[in-house]
């Protein structure tokens, strides 16, 4: 890590990072990627340690033997034969059994150069009772305009911890994502996962998967504003493997142009088992396509799972109703906009909150 | 010079002619009640007024303020000054109230808390638009978001109906403080049109005039108390004539009080 490099990527930079978040908030760690070079690794709590991956995978055979490409399959797809067929390139997050840390831990991964495919592998592993904020970014340099990026990710929640994990998606028009995540709740552990994707991408297919053990918890939460030619393909998926546990999964679509395809899908297995999901889309445009894939699966009699689902196009009532007011039509569609992406997370930091409002309004016409 | 002033106005919605040939004009500091069954045409009126799509003017004209309004897009009619509570505000999901009345407002020169609080509208500030409301609370946060508007001409369509008496007294101290009913009239700069079944919003908030319109046509103008009173006595289908003979060819908003 030379740190010059480092002051000038992050001086020219600024914008494409404050954008995801990355340095604009106190935080107990640091990590951020430009390509395949980790230029930032740092932490300053006890209890916590954000280390390079591949230092991770030497230094702990637990690491190596029973983390590494445990919850995500080698095989699984090109992408994660790629992944594992290079020398693994991201973070390793562990916080200690019984350590509470408010501050977040800030990631950002930069795509640098064009044409290129970047290959990031993450680790998250949470101690017993432990509590952490993590927030992820992914963006890329200036100028970039064409390249690919794989995310590997598995979570590892041990009993009665909770994490709460934002990504924010920054990428480009030709830009290629392909996140492979698998995340482990354990006994009362909790998770929740936000997700917010404003701005234009070629390809982004991704569908995490959480395994809930008895009493714990997972939530995904996810916003995407479609713009240009993008293609989503985008959903969470939740296994209720153990007695009362629970997921929710919201998601809501924002389309402009291009294809959003979301996939929602929980399976109760257990009793007590508790899943709801909502996904809602609104059609900006006829060039736009939004396709919900909302799926219950029930495996035991005594669970509960429901969803709703709507896609359609903003009311013209409400919106002659805002302008009966005075407003504007483009005052009165970013209002109702961003009241339909507000989806009241809750558990998260409000700093955080904020990152993901100012990100809505950004990118939402006529915003004031 | 009439603050509004509409002549000829054919209206139609969904394909149907609503309003035939209106003549109607209101003065400055002055509040208009119109009557009419059910049906005919008194809220097509206040949206052909603003200008609410869906709703569309085929002949005639609406003139506000000297100018011309009949093609102006509705929200430039309310920055004008024309303000309309809604009969049936619809629930705007995700958009807080307080978000809207930030949005509305054109100065910082007063105290919201004082307007909501007025309304009983405290802990609506931070709802969604209406989602949830019950009738009388959505009325009343008709009339708080018309109190941050501040329109000229104030377009109050049914305020009273389905709100409890209790309430019916706010609202109406609320409408007397935006109409400036404590200032002389020579004094008053807003204008009212009240549309009510029952008229117990009289009760409170003095109105000059009386229009009744029965199957999309102004029958006449005249006494808000004495047009109540054949009313309720006749109801509206006996008392076609009577209108016509009591206050022919006055088309509102004329007469001294
Ligand atoms: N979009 C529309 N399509 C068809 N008919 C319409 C449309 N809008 C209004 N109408 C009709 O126009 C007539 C007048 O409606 P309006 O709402 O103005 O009545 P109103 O006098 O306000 O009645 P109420 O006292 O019940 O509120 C009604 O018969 C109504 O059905
Ligand atoms: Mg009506």
């Amino acid at each position: 890590m030379e740190n010059k490099r480092l002051d000038e990527i992050i001086s020219n930079e600024n914008s494409r990072l404050e954008d995801i978040g990355y340095g604009g908030l106190p935080s107990c760690g640091n990590f951020l990627v430009m390509d395949a070079s980790v230029l930032e690794s740092m932490y300053a709590v006890d209890g916590l340690e954000v280390i390079p991956i591949f230092d991770a995978i030497e230094k702990y055979p637990r690491v190596r033997e029973k983390l590494y490409f445990n919850l995500v399959d080698k095989n699984k797809s090109e992408y994660t034969r790629l992944a594992s067929e290079a020398k693994p390139v991201g973070y390793y997050i562990r916080v200690e059994p019984g350590i509470k840390i408010d501050e977040p831990v800030q990631a950002a991964f930069m795509l640098g150069s064009t044409g290129s495919t970047q290959v990031i592998h993450n680790i998250i592993d949470l101690g017993q009772g432990s509590t952490l904020n993590i927030l992820n970014g992914c963006t890329t340099s200036c100028q970039v305009f064409q390249g690919r990026h794989i995310g590997i990710t598995e979570v590892y929640i041990a009993e009665g911890a909770s994490l709460s994990y934002t990504m924010l998606h920054n990428w480009g028009e030709n830009i290629e994502v392909y996140p492979v995540t698998g995340i482990r709740v354990d006994k009362d552990a909790r998770f929740v996962s936000n997700y917010a994707a404003m701005t234009s991408v070629k390809k982004l297919v991704a569908y995490p998967t959480a395994w809930v053990e008895a009493g714990g918890s997972a939530r995904f939460h996810s916003i995407i504003y479609s713009k240009n030619n993008s293609f989503f393909d985008m959903g969470a998926r939740a296994v209720l493997e153990g007695e009362d546990s629970g997921a929710e999964i919201i998601s809501r679509v924002v389309s402009e142009a291009g294809i959003v395809i979301s996939r929602q899908m929980i399976e109760g297995k257990r009793p007590g088992c508790k899943g709801h999901m909502e996904c809602s889309g609104l059609l900006l445009d006829e060039n736009a396509v939004i396709h919900t894939i909302p799926e219950l699966k029930g495996s035991h009699p005594d669970i509960n799972l429901s969803h709703e689902a709507a896609v359609g196009r903003i009311s013209s009532k409400e919106l002659s109703y805002l302008m009966s007011r005075g407003l504007t039509e483009e005052e009165a569609r970013s209002l109702i906009i961003r009241g339909f992406l507000d989806i009241g997370i809750e558990g998260i930091p409000p700093r955080i909150h904020d990152i993901i409002e100012d990100t809505i309004k950004k990118s939402v016409k006529g915003s004031v | 010079m009439s603050l509004l002033d509409i002549k000829g106005l054919n209206v139609s919605a969904g394909g149907h002619e609503i309003l035939k040939g209106i003549d109607f004009s209101i003065e400055e500091g002055r509040t208009t009640v119109i009557f009419g069954p059910n049906g005919s045409g008194k809220s097509t009126l206040m949206g052909a007024i603003l200008g609410l799509p869906g709703i569309t003017v085929t002949s005639g004209t609406i003139v506000f303020k000297g100018r011309d309004i009949t093609d102006l897009p509705v929200h430039e009619r309310a920055r004008m000054g024309i303000g309309l509570a809604f009969q049936y505000p619809p629930a705007v999901k995700g958009v807080r109230l307080s978000t809207l009345l930030d949005n509305i407002k054109d100065n910082d020169n007063f105290d919201l808390h004082v307007y909501s609080e007025m309304l009983n509208m405290d802990q609506y500030l931070d709802r969604d638009i209406n989602l949830g409301f019950s009738g009388g609370e959505r009325k009343r946060s008709e009339i708080l978001q018309l109190m941050v508007q501040r329109p000229d001409l104030l377009l109050l369509d049914e305020p009273e109906s389905g709100v409890d008496i209790e309430n019916i007294s706010i609202i109406s101290k609320a409408l007397s403080l935006i109409l400036e009913k404590d200032k002389p009239l020579r004094k008053r700069r807003r204008s009212a049109i009240i549309i009510t079944h029952t008229g117990y919003i009289l009760d409170y908030i003095r109105a000059d005039t009386a229009c009744v319109i029965v199957g999309g046509y102004i029958l006449g103008c005249g006494s808000p108390s004495e047009i109540l009173a054949e009313i309720r006595e006749k109801g509206y289908s006996q008392c076609m004539e009577c209108y016509k003979d009591m206050v022919r060819g006055d088309t509102g908003g004329e007469q001294e009080t």
